[in-house]
């Protein structure tokens, strides 16, 4: 198709849609007037029920659970597609030293770098944990936490340079706490099952109210989708990184197989 | 409050139409950047910090640098054409 | 001002499918598609939104304070990290499709066949390929 009819189909497509969402808008309760009914009886059952004070985290490790698990093995299943399609070409064996491109110039530091990344490396980690364990009280949670964390490793990268952070960041260790924190959650649904309890029924005890180890159950499945995040994430980068070394192999023989 | 949230909002819209417009790879890296924290700005305006976090995270560092490093795996192969 | 946010949020969609459509670089293009999905968090939190509540946290406040919806922020806060790991991975497909095919520009992608030899070699087929892939 030609790129001036894709854009003639897209402007007709568009005139057909348009009074559709014109309605849809008309038909949307007009913005800051109501919240739907769903989320207004969570906040003010939840803090008794689950002694909780973070609602959004308690949706998603509590009352919407197992949402929460599919999206947990939808990040799995697009981590391992990304490792499985970059790794596959250049082969299981390479993936532990770290690779050098011969072209290019190794650029020295300077220490101010050095020095700030250094610093700032350890205080984004804490950062990160501190919003991974606060999930229950505080805004954070297992997902964000985990970001912050895996790009805590990439200012090892950043100071250390790259042969420094492919020996900190093990590539299996990234695996099995992506694999570990799915299967974590997937534990915290089924052993509640072993007690004659419902999937992800929250059995352990609650806690008190505001306090870091309230909501029971929930602070596993969060410490389970931090792993997964944190592993996950790393993974990534790793991966994308060690693409850019690669490329003065002499990769066309092994392309056919990829 | 009531003045900054349509700001956010438009501002929102603009800096989506920059990541749409910027044609150049290179470019369009920072515009998905700028975008990342205006939205996370605007998911703090609207009273999610939840969402305000994890946008900061991902939308305004680790998206960016996947991008670039895609640009990078793709500019270091051996330019057949242009890249 | 009421219905701003959703102008807004089918604008973003609007624009985003545009850029999609005109796209002569898969970079480019994926990131279009990240224009589209914050079209659909603008949406969401714009909808849990409520003037004068306090953020779903019941830490500073009392519990019983009204407070915007936590439904539509636990929705779009799964969908940010998850869609950040699909992003990646559209992207290696986006390097794969550069490497088979020797070109990000998604006009002068070529069908993939079966045991077929990559295209590195740059020839009259794959001009012709290329011909045939447009028309």
């Amino acid at each position: 198709m030609s790129p001036r009819a894709r854009i003639a189909l897209l402007v007709l497509a568009g005139l057909v849609l348009l009074p559709g969402t014109g309605a849809v808008i008309a038909g949307l309760p007009p913005f800051g007037s109501t919240i739907a009914q769903y989320g207004e009886r969570i906040n003010a059952i939840t803090p008794q029920v689950r002694h909780v004070a973070n609602m959004v985290s308690a949706i998603n490790f509590d009352l919407r659970g197992l949402d929460t698990l599919g999206e947990e093995f939808m990040l799995l299943a697009a981590i391992t597609g990304t490792v499985v399609l970059l790794r596959g070409r250049r082969g299981e064996g390479n993936t532990e030293r770290a690779m050098r491109r011969p072209g290019r110039a190794v650029i020295p530091r300077s220490d101010t770098v050095v020095l700030v990344c250094r610093i700032a490396g350890p205080l984004t980690a804490l950062f990160g944990l501190y919003v991974v364990l606060h999930a229950t009280v505080t805004p954070g949670g297992g997902f964000q936490g985990g970001v912050i964390l895996a790009s805590a490793t990439l200012l090892i990268y950043l100071g250390e340079g790259y042969a420094g952070w492919r020996d900190t960041v093990r590539s299996h260790w990234l695996d099995a706490m992506e694999g570990g924190g799915a299967l974590l959650f997937t534990l915290c649904g089924l052993a509640p099952m072993l007690t004659g309890a419902a999937f992800m029924q929250n059995v352990l005890p609650l806690g008190t109210f505001r306090d870091v180890f309230s909501g029971g159950l929930m602070l596993v499945e969060n410490l389970g989708v931090a792993l997964a995040v944190t592993g996950g994430f790393t993974q990534l980068f790793l991966e994308f990184m060690e693409e850019t070394r690669a490329a003065d192999e002499p990769d066309e023989p092994g392309e056919e197989s990829a | 409050m009531t003045l900054i949230l349509p700001l956010l909002f438009l501002l929102t819209a603009v800096s989506g139409t920059a990541v749409v417009l910027v044609r150049d790879p290179a470019r369009q890296i920072f515009a998905i950047a700028v975008n990342g924290l205006v939205l996370a700005i605007l998911f703090d305006a609207l009273q999610a910090p939840d969402v305000a976090l994890s946008e900061l995270a991902v939308g305004a560092a680790a998206v960016p640098l996947l991008f670039l490093v895609a640009l990078m795996a793709v500019r270091t192969r051996p330019p057949e054409e242009k890249s | 001002m009421s219905m701003l946010p959703y102008a807004v949020a089918a604008w973003l969609f609007g624009i985003g499918l545009y850029g999609i459509a005109t796209s002569r670089n898969f970079i480019h293009l994926v990131g279009c598609l990240g224009v589209c999905q914050s079209a659909t968090y603008v949406l969401l939190l714009g909808l849990g939104y409520r003037w004068g509540s306090i953020a779903p946290i019941f830490y500073d406040h009392p519990p019983g304070t009204p407070a915007v919806d936590p439904v539509m922020q636990a929705l779009v806060l799964t969908d940010i990290v998850v869609g950040a790991t699909l992003t990646a991975l559209l992207l290696v497909l986006t390097i794969q499709a550069y490497k088979r095919g020797g070109s990000l520009d998604p006009e002068k992608l070529r069908p993939m066949r079966a045991g077929g030899k990559s295209g590195r070699d740059p020839g009259p087929s794959r001009v012709s390929d290329a011909e045939r892939s447009v028309s």
